[in-house]
């Protein structure tokens, strides 16, 4: 063997004998999260955005209430005990619980209530939109905020809405989040707010804290020892960025993480088999539907419209393209929020399709394009679709891309049809929906309401639009859902222009032995009830 | 001879200058016409036309292409390198946390590719159509041909998974993070500072496999490239002669031959380093390796021009160093060149 060979031996011995043996099965008082923090760029609550960092911010900050993970309608207090509307409706008086603290230390009062929804306003990022929704704005926070005393909080509504919508909105993460008003004014920069300091440090009163975010690296949360409710059973929480759903996979199997949040339909799939790990679905927010755009003139006639509602394989999407992230739906209001009707029915009938369009003045059909991001599944959906649509004659010739690319199409209004995802649904009223996806105030170019769903694709109903309105302010409640129900029978008579195909749901893989874990389809899922049964 | 060596050196400033200043103006303008919109990344999709417009002042999206250009120049004069979107924290200090990841990882896959590949270019030029020729271009045919994220997620499957030899993602086990000081960012040298060799061990485990399978990669195109010189050199009339002339094999491939390819072996080597460190990005992400490759592509993504235009300045500047070592290495290695 000459000097070379001997050389490299070596080394490959060494470098085995020096490297430690890989550690399995996470220790069992820390919780091991694997995620995409891809979309992460801030863990200030007012400027957050996407569901990846709600999930971490629902472990640090609290609210005055939070939305149950099981009954979509129900509202728990939190750092508020009690609340209560007053009898015109204008106003709800939040009761502060005594004796709290955030992590630093310093007493929660209703100061800090104030503060945070005042600042929330004022900085009017992208979680302000909750509230500017409903009339709130920097103008008016300091008389829609205010505290009588220290334990009471009062909101003050701008404008007639109803006031549950509010309750629900303040137990969002983002929006509802309560901040510890002095340590973050103790860390402001050139009248930032506290912004800069907060895109990486954490000033609230959940029952962790953050100790390290390392931007598509990771997140160490801490256990608050001085948090005001039952103790965390893990002392520390380690969201790692596992960017690759692949990675997610091995590294749950192998023990190396106990719970990935961000997997794709095959890896939770091919886990199916294995005893020691499990999947856990729950609803989400949202739709996956087809939009087209009614400024083009083919798709200004509802014929048209109504022929691509037969010409989508509702089952076949939902069962082979969708499982653990779809379920058949074709409302606009998903299921378990109160005022859905059941399903439609629609199912794919392309004879039928053939004729309407036929009706319409295109016998043989009509080339078009269709928008699909280059991510699973929307590539998959618009494959699918493009087969279901040839059979009826519509040739769509598939255009794929980036965000900026599809939906940046979608808010110039410059597209045909687009395969997508969104309207609306953290907040758990029917209006969210409606509002994301039917809504359109102002149907004019010059408007650029690029934040309504129903702007961007041309649909506008002014009949619509009123009774949404008068859904939301309705106080009757039987009254109300029977709106809400008249509102998803004429909006299908319209044949608008989305059609939601399946409400999305949200699938998660963990370790056979956790227990505990409550999944919140607002995405504020609280890790601080989560054991390891080892 | 002095005036002549101030001209040569104000020359190459010059070219230096030029080739930075190009690559910015290119950079900018890709960055600013790619279909990726900053301002939609920090507010989201549901935003109204309020909040999108205050924050496109805010990062100045909306001024002219030019004015943009210039005062992001006039600020990195300033050395203000800007703050990054997907951070909030100044690029400079980015740079400065995950270079170490990636030099971390590109020094030992460059050590291995070299390492290897040299010594096997010459053993495949020196066995030429023999058996271990064959073999050796077949090894480096599927190093150059598969794709390294496949290659990487197959390491992961067998090496990681299935034969518990190697840790998974990241650089270091959970259980150890924090538990060595942070002193330079190099995770191996930080646990040797600390004398903690349980976490200089499980770095080694998190290290080696990614660090073999871009060391592979660079060893295909090294040994390929070894092995095209070697040959050109064995084929020379002094190598003849030196054999005629009783010299053994190995003294003429070694003495005579190699210390003529020295010099095209520091280029190749020289570039291939440069390309693992600015370009390991695949590997980074189905390692989750916290690396240069994957901070400039995400910020790409989002269009933060802040962090883009640093990182290729920084690239430039790693090229250009290379470069002028590679020149400084030829006139140790080549008299001629003095």
């Amino acid at each position: 063997m000459n000097y070379f060979t001997k050389t490299l031996s070596a080394c490959l011995v060494a470098s085995v004998a020096l490297s430690a043996p890989a550690f399995s099965a996470t220790p069992p008082t820390m919780l091991v999260v694997g995620l995409s923090m891809n979309n992460i760029l801030t863990l200030d609550p007012a400027a957050i955005t996407g569901k990846e960092t709600v999930q971490v911010l629902a472990n640090i900050y609290d609210n005055l209430v939070s939305l149950d993970p099981v009954n979509r309608s129900q509202v728990n207090p939190q750092l508020a005990a009690s609340w209560t509307v007053s009898p015109d409706k204008t106003a709800i008086t939040f009761k502060m619980k005594d004796g709290l603290t955030f992590a630093s230390g310093n007493p929660i009062t209703s100061a800090d209530v104030v503060w945070s929804f005042k600042r929330l306003m004022s900085l009017n990022l992208a979680q302000a939109s909750f509230l500017k929704t409903h009339g709130f704005t920097a103008a008016n926070a300091d008389a829609s905020f205010t505290a009588p005393d220290a334990n009471t909080f009062v909101i003050t509504l701008p404008k007639k809405v109803d006031p549950e919508i509010i309750v629900l909105t303040l137990g969002i993460v983002g929006p509802g989040s309560i901040y510890d008003s002095k340590t973050v004014i103790a860390n402001e920069k050139n009248g930032d707010q506290g912004a800069a300091w907060l895109t990486n440090h954490s000033a609230g009163s959940g029952p962790y804290v953050l100790n390290e975010w390392r931007s598509n690296e990771r997140a160490i949360l801490d256990r608050n020892e001085k948090y005001w409710g039952e103790a965390p059973a893990m002392k520390r929480i380690m969201m790692r960025h596992l960017a690759e759903s692949q990675s997610q996979r091995l590294m749950l199997e192998k023990g190396d993480i106990d719970i990935a949040f961000s997997m794709s339909a095959a890896d939770l799939k091919a886990m199916e088999a294995n005893k020691e790990v499990r999947t856990e679905t729950i609803g989400g927010s949202g739709f996956y539907y087809l939009a087209t755009s009614m400024k083009d003139e083919k798709f200004s006639k509802p014929k048209v419209r109504e022929a691509l509602r037969y010409l989508i394989d509702y089952q076949g999407l939902n069962e082979t393209i969708l499982p653990y992230f779809g379920k058949p739906r074709d409302r606009p209001i998903p299921n378990g929020i109160f005022g859905a009707l059941p399903d439609a029915g629609y199912k794919l009938d392309v004879a039928k399709a053939k004729a309407l369009l036929a009706e319409a003045g295109y016998p043989n059909g009509f080339k078009t394009t269709l928008r699909a991001l280059s991510d699973a599944p929307f590539l998959n959906l618009a494959t699918a679709l493009q087969a279901t649509l040839a059979q009826g004659g519509i040739q769509a010739e598939i255009i794929t891309g980036s965000g900026d690319q599809i939906y940046g199409a979608m808010r110039e209004r410059k597209f045909e049809l687009l395969v997508g995802r969104g309207g609306g649904g953290q907040l758990p009223h029917p209006d969210s929906n409606l509002r994301a996806i039917v809504y359109n105030p102002n149907n004019s170019d010059e408007s650029k309401l690029t934040n309504f769903q129903g702007w961007r694709t041309s649909f506008f109903d002014e009949k619509l639009n009123a009774m949404i309105d008068a859904a939301l302010i309705e106080s009757n409640k039987d009254a109300q859902i029977k709106q809400y129900g008249d509102i998803q029978t004429y909006y299908a008579d319209l044949v608008p222009a989305i059609q939601p195909f399946s409400e999305v749901v949200d699938s998660v893989g963990m370790r056979a032995d956790i227990k505990g874990l409550a999944l919140n389809p607002s995405w504020s899922t609280q890790l601080r009830t989560v054991t390891k049964d080892r | 001879m002095s005036y002549d060596r101030t001209a040569a050196f104000m020359r190459q400033a010059g070219t230096i200058f030029v080739t930075l200043i190009g690559l910015l103006i290119l950079t900018f303008c890709i960055g600013r016409l790619m279909p990726v919109d900053p301002v939609r990344a920090v507010v989201g999709e549901e935003a109204d036309r309020a909040t999108y417009e205050m924050v496109a002042e805010r990062m100045g999206v909306n001024l002219p292409l030019h004015q943009q250009f210039f005062r992001y120049v006039g600020d990195i004069v300033q050395g203000d390198f800007g703050v990054s979107i997907r951070t909030g924290q100044p690029v400079i200090n980015d740079i400065a946390h995950v270079m170490p990841a990636t030099i971390e990882l590109a020094t030992f896959a460059i050590i291995g590719g070299a390492g290897l590949g040299i010594p096997l270019g010459i053993l495949a030029a020196v066995r030429r159509n023999r058996p271990i020729d064959h073999v050796i271009r077949f090894l480096t045919l599927i190093g150059h041909s598969m794709p390294i994220f496949w290659t990487g997620m197959i390491g992961l499957i067998i090496f990681y998974a299935a034969l518990d030899l190697v840790g998974g993602g990241g650089r270091i086990s959970d259980y150890y993070i924090g538990l060595v000081p942070e002193t330079t960012g190099f995770m191996l040298i930080d646990a040797m500072l600390a004398g903690d060799w349980e976490v200089f061990g499980d770095a080694v485990n998190h290290l080696i496999l990614p660090a073999s399978i871009l060391g592979y990669s660079s060893m295909a195109y090294i040994t390929r490239m070894t092995r095209s010189f070697m040959l050109d050199q064995l084929n020379q009339e002094y190598v003849i002669t030196a054999r005629v002339k009783g010299l053994s094999k190995s003294r003429t491939v070694w003495h005579h031959a190699f210390a003529n390819i020295r010099v095209q072996l520091v280029t190749i080597v020289a570039l291939a380093y440069g390309s693992l460190l600015e370009g390991a990005v695949l590997i980074e992400t189905v390692f989750s390796w916290p690396g240069f490759g994957q901070y400039i592509t995400n910020n790409m993504l989002i269009g933060d021009m802040n962090a883009v235009m640093t990182c290729v300045l920084l690239v430039g500047v790693i090229f250009i160093a290379l470069n002028l070592l590679s020149d400084a290495l030829y006139k140790i290695f080549d008299p001629r060149t003095r």
